[in-house]
């Protein structure tokens, strides 16, 4: 079998920057894909009108369609309406948008949770609506929605990777722009199989951390 | 005597449905009014109507000294709540905050105290239920006794001038009954206004100035606890006593 290891170490520094790129990248887009969550799992639990109507038929849209399809859409489909975009935040709007849209039904089906007792409590103690969402409800529904936010967000990580379709140089653009000159395939995706593989344990490990700390006011 | 609370033809229906068919209920300060009456009677629904977790439907709720709300005033029955405190069957303590940070939240967030007042208010209060030791555990770390104490703590919290339980004691143990009965019974020296839905005839007996029978959305009786326990008038009341005790 022929796989050269050389090959791989004297790749590192384009491998190390396209790794660099999907990490920012997608960090971004966790962090927008989230607000979006809070607030369209807001809007939709609290049944504002006509913003939640709006914000499911986001959620429907992009759940529907396709992300590369999406992704054209934003990179190729927006400047005929004036709205250019760089690569870099063309693809951290379509990978926070994109999971946006997953993140709004986790905060949702973690406020659903959330028993009718504490909104009682909080209305008793005269708190105000928002003391009650910030402080009480969206607290006790993230601990719920923990999970489900990290899946969402690890399949964020990994579908990073349909950014090289525009040219953004994150981590599987760097591995097929080499394998076009070099023709060493096995070596590059092998690669960058292990480099998303960390990236995704890292993430796993870091919400693992976060679940436990949640966890602790729950441990009798 | 000052008067506390007055109600006056207060009707609650939920649809067709109705909970609440015309009451008054006249409350003076540090009384303790026990509300008895069957499952079903409307009483729940009444306690929670005085501080308009239920919007009554007819009627008006006053708050001596304070604000007065007609059915269907909003902004005037939210301002009423401010002066009323209320304790649940279920405790209510929000899961993910300290003991402490449950007693400090209102006060602080509606600008009450600030945070050292209400650190000190906390801890006094605690230290006056026994549970000054848990300030800093959960309310997953407590009995139930130990978290419905947490709860009127809370409630005292907000110091206000009325304090309403919704059967207190219904979802606890038997043995721990009694820890909460007994801050209530000091409370109740200490004269606090309290209006008391509970299943606990003993309480009543001995702590009530009044007992209020309950039963089909209307007031059937109400009278010193000596009378109605022993002498009631209306055979309704005696034949649910007969039930219960």
């Amino acid at each position: 079998m022929d796989f050269d290891v050389n090959y791989l170490l004297a790749q590192w520094p384009a491998l190390f920057a396209g790794l660099l790129m999907t990490l920012r990248v997608s960090l971004l887009a966790i962090g927008f894909s989230l607000l979006i969550g809070v607030l369209g799992g807001g809007v939709r639990a609290l049944r504002v009108p006509l913003l939640g109507p709006a914000v499911a038929l986001y959620v429907e849209v992009i759940r529907n369609t396709p992300i590369l399809v999406q992704l054209f859409f934003i990179f190729y489909g927006l400047p005929a309406i004036g709205l250019e975009l760089s690569l870099f935040w063309s693809g951290v709007l379509c990978l926070s948008l994109w999971a946006g849209a997953y993140q709004v039904e986790n905060v949702r089906g973690g406020l659903a949770t959330v028993e009718w007792g504490m909104h009682e409590a909080a209305f008793a103690l005269s708190l105000r609506p928002w003391h009650y969402f910030c402080l009480i409800a969206l607290p006790i529904a993230f601990r719920t929605s923990l999970p489900a936010m990290l899946n969402t967000a690890i399949s964020l990580l990994k579908n990073s990777s349909y950014l090289q379709a525009i040219g953004l140089a994150e981590l599987t653009f760097v591995a097929v722009d080499r394998i076009a000159t070099d023709f060493r395939a096995l070596e590059m995706f092998s690669a960058i199989c292990v480099l998303y593989l960390a990236l995704v344990a890292l993430l796993a490990l870091a919400a693992g951390r976060l679940a436990a700390h949640l966890q602790r006011p729950f441990r009798p | 005597m000052s008067r506390v609370l007055q109600v006056r033809g207060l009707r609650k229906h939920f649809g067709e449905h109705e909970v609440i068919k015309g009451v008054d209920l006249d409350v003076e300060a540090g009384e303790v009014v026990v509300i008895i009456g069957p499952s079903g009677s409307g009483k729940s629904t009444f306690i929670r109507c005085l501080n308009s977790l239920e919007a009554p439907s007819a009627g008006d709720v006053q708050v001596h000294g304070g604000s007065a709300a007609h059915a269907g005033d909003r902004k005037a029955l939210a301002k009423l709540r401010e002066e009323v405190g209320m304790v649940f069957q279920d405790y209510t303590l929000f899961p993910h905050m300290s003991v402490l940070a449950n007693i400090m939240l209102a006060p602080v967030k509606l600008g009450r105290m600030n945070k050292a007042q209400a650190r000190d208010t906390a801890l006094a209060l605690l230290e006056r239920v026994g549970l000054r030791h848990k300030a800093e555990g959960y309310p997953a770390q407590l009995s139930g006794g130990q978290q419905q104490r947490v709860a009127i703590v809370r409630a005292l919290a907000m110091k206000p001038k009325l304090l309403l339980f919704d059967e207190p004691t219904s979802a606890l143990d038997p043995e721990t009954v009694n820890e909460v009965l007994n801050v209530m019974k000091a409370l109740a020296s200490e004269g606090m206004t309290m209006v008391v839905v509970t299943h606990e005839m003993g309480f009543a007996r001995d702590v009530a100035d009044r007992v209020v029978f309950f039963d089909g959305g209307r007031i059937v009786e109400t009278g010193p606890p000596a009378q109605i326990f022993s002498q009631p008038a209306e055979a309704r009341t005696r034949q649910f006593l007969a039930s219960v005790l």
